[in-house]
């Protein structure tokens, strides 16, 4: 050791004041710097140690005059002494003692016979220099301890082979829920949510190699999470491990996400939708048109683009465009009324159009214009109002109760017939299908309730049927209802129009025909037995008088049977025709 | 032998049909009956003591309480049934009496009234009955 080394500071803790001076004597021979502190007995050393705790070095002997049991001094000194390298002086000569006092933690152990300058000095320097390195290492140990708990990404230390968690930290237990107990009994398999085999592969391909993958992770409340991993292989506690970053990206993927469906959303709406979009600047001239003005009006946008709106706006429409767009500044948004638009090919085609006040938008900078071809509908809508003219007329030329049933709304529309037909004030009427069933006669609802099953159930279009049906004044009149079946596009009726003629007294001739003809048949039966009788015994008489004469013994009595059975054949003869009479 | 029933509530009709069958040599002493229900229970009877004979009876349809029809019901359910012939016997024969015969295993033939020779000739070659017609 050499001279310049800098100040030591060295407590001596020595009873025997002989032993004192000659260590005292060692060390001054070795240093300059020198500041020596001397402790009699454990009782003082413990009050020094108490009081100052910046010593570079305590020498101990173990022989002290207060305390006997050598452990517990030497534990109590060390533990005294904060991490100040403590060295062991003693007179024993027994090895095995000196490596348990090293157990202890003391830092060296040198035997008093022989001890001189020199090794006393290297003594003291190697311990310093040992509780240095140990204390830099502690230290980063700590520093690198803290890196991981404290890191606000989450990591964890896995083992290389199994993949078992060793240690997690902080930010991890809060990303995913569990707790650092429940991580030590998982492996990190337990997070995968799918896709294992590519990350096994990628695993096992970068065994000892840094790797970063992209994966799915599930919480322990089964939420979806999006993880970025970083993993570098380490030894943690001798043992071959990776330590793990996992950065949680779900936010910025599902925020890719929606940006990329709003995106996509908007070329939709934009350029394939069949709606028409354009920018229009404050003097009506297109700045923008989408490209779905291709495909509605038949024209490439750039033809368009810098025209003035009106030029193809039809010129009985533009008064009434005109006086909407007065408006414009005071609403945000308004409709225009349809109007007629000149297309590509120069044909009128009618137009509904949405404005939306834009001009305060740096971005769009003028109007938005978002317009429908409506030309089909107002073509049908054009059909439809000749239709239902033409049916007003049929429903005012006939007799016929016209009907209308929305079958939607459940609502039944009629014409003027309900009142001459069935004396039924239009007002007052609750007009559903269910107000139309309960006037049904009993008898007969059954079967029209099932007939009508045909139009909901089974498609029909068209559907005859018979039935009586109650007036206002309780009557029952009989009407032969025909329905047609109006369907939507799907091919489900949307509408029922049925005409109802009344047959009442066609029904009632009807019914008074088949009754007389039942009547007739009846009377000619029973009169056919009824002559037959009495005119077989005439004939059965007059045969035996004919062929049996001579074995008959009273011939009298037989012609009085004969004439008696022709008065009764008169008899009925007679009352066949007075009743006949009496029926027509 | 043939023992002969004449069902009619028609006096008149069983003297005529009585002669008819005497002349005719079909049978020497008809029996008859102006009830159906009486010459049922006759031949309830006679099911008592059977003889081996077979019954030929002619039946009136149009009857005041049983009628021909009612008779004939209670004709199936005789165990003897294949021995009774019987004949129905109508003022008028219409077609819905006909069918309705069918459904009787007993009826062999139709007769409009009144009954004539010729119907006697043909109750004898009826062919369930024929031999007891047929000389020795």
């Amino acid at each position: 050791m050499t001279k310049d080394s800098g100040e030591l500071k060295i407590l001596v803790i020595e009873d025997n004041p002989g032993d004192f001076i000659l260590i005292e004597d060692y060390l001054s021979e070795e240093h300059h710097a020198l500041e020596i502190q001397r402790a009699e007995n454990f009782k003082i050393a413990k009050a020094i140690l108490k009081k100052t705790s910046d010593f570079d070095t305590v020498l101990l002997d173990l022989s002290l005059p207060d305390i006997n049991n050598t452990e517990l001094l030497v534990k109590e000194i060390l533990s005294f002494s904060n991490e100040t390298p403590v060295v062991v002086l003693t007179g024993y000569t027994n090895k095995d003692y000196g490596v348990k006092t090293l157990s202890w933690g003391v830092s060296d152990y040198l035997l008093k016979d022989e001890i001189n300058a020199s090794i006393l000095s290297k003594s003291i320097h190697y311990s310093m220099e040992r509780n240095k390195v140990q204390h830099q290492l502690y230290e980063s140990e700590e520093k690198y301890r803290t890196l991981f708990d404290s890191s606000p990404l989450p990591m964890w230390v896995l083992d290389r082979n199994s993949l078992e968690f060793l240690s997690v930290n902080q930010a991890a237990v809060n990303l995913y829920g569990y707790t650092r107990e429940e991580f030590m009994q998982m492996s990190v398999r337990d997070l995968w949510a799918d896709d294992e085999a590519r990350i096994e592969e990628t695993v096992e391909e970068n065994l000892h190699d840094f790797f970063n993958i992209k994966v799915k992770h599930y919480t322990k409340n089964r939420n979806l999470l999006y993880i970025d991993v970083q993993s570098n292989p380490i030894l943690f506690g001798g043992r071959e491990a990776r330590v793990t970053q996992a950065h949680n990206i779900t936010e910025k993927i599902k925020a890719e996400e929606k940006l990329r469906h709003s995106q996509e959303r908007f070329k939709a709406l934009v350029q394939d939708g069949s709606d028409l979009i354009s920018i229009i600047d404050e003097n009506f001239h297109y700045a923008y048109v989408s490209p779905s003005v291709k495909h509605i009006l038949g024209v490439d946008p750039e033809k368009i683009e810098g025209r003035n709106v009106f030029d193809f706006i039809h010129r009985e429409d533009r008064d009434k465009i005109e006086g909407k767009i007065q408006y414009l500044g005071r609403r945000k948004s308004f409709q225009l009324p349809s109007y007629r638009y000149k297309d590509g090919k120069g044909e009128w085609r009618w137009l509904e159009t949405i404005i939306s006040d834009l001009r305060d938008d740096p971005a769009v900078n003028g109007l938005i214009a978002n317009s429908r071809d409506i030309t089909k509908s107002k073509v049908q809508e054009q059909q439809l109002r000749e239709s239902l003219e033409r049916y007003d007329i049929v429903a005012k030329a006939t007799s016929d109760l016209i009907t209308d049933f929305d079958v939607e709304k459940n609502e039944f529309q009629y014409s003027n017939a309900i009142y001459d037909i069935f004396g039924y004030s239009q007002e007052g009427l609750a007009p559903s299908k269910e107000w139309w069933q309960d006037r049904i006669h009993p008898e007969d609802k059954q079967r029209v309730i099932e007939a009508a099953k045909g139009i909901y159930e089974h498609g029909q279009k068209i559907l005859g049927i018979e039935y009586r049906f109650r007036c206002a004044n309780g009557e029952y009149k009989y009407i032969l209802d025909r329905s047609y079946v109006i369907t939507d596009a799907i091919g489900k009726p949307s509408r029922i129009i049925g005409s109802m003629q009344d047959i009442t007294e066609r029904r009632k001739y009807i019914n008074a025909i088949e009754r007389s003809n039942e009547r007739l048949r009846e009377i000619a039966w029973t009169q056919s037995h009824v002559v037959r009788a009495p005119l077989a015994r005439i004939m059965g008489l007059i045969e035996l008088l004919k062929n049996q004469r001579n074995n008959l013994d009273n011939i009298e009595e037989i012609i009085d049977n004969i004439l008696n059975s022709s008065e009764e054949l008169d008899k009925v003869i007679r009352k066949i025709t007075i009743k006949t009479e009496e029926e027509f | 032998m043939l023992e002969v029933l004449i069902v009619d509530d028609d006096q008149i009709v069983v003297f005529i049909q009585k002669k008819m069958i005497n002349n005719h040599e079909i049978a020497q002493n008809p029996i008859s009956f102006s009830k159906a229900a009486d010459a049922l229970s006759y031949l309830v009877e006679d099911q008592k003591h059977p003889q081996q004979r077979d019954f030929l009876i002619l039946l009136d349809i149009n009857m005041p309480n049983m009628n021909g029809w009612d008779f004939l019901k209670c004709l199936e359910g005789h165990p003897q049934k294949s021995r009774y012939h019987v004949i129905m016997v109508t003022s008028s024969i219409d077609v819905k009496d006909k069918k309705e015969a069918e459904n009787y295993s007993t009826v062999r033939s139709f007769i409009e009234k009144p009954i004539s020779a010729s119907d006697c000739e043909k109750i004898k070659e009826i062919s369930e009955i024929s031999h007891f017609f047929k000389p020795a």
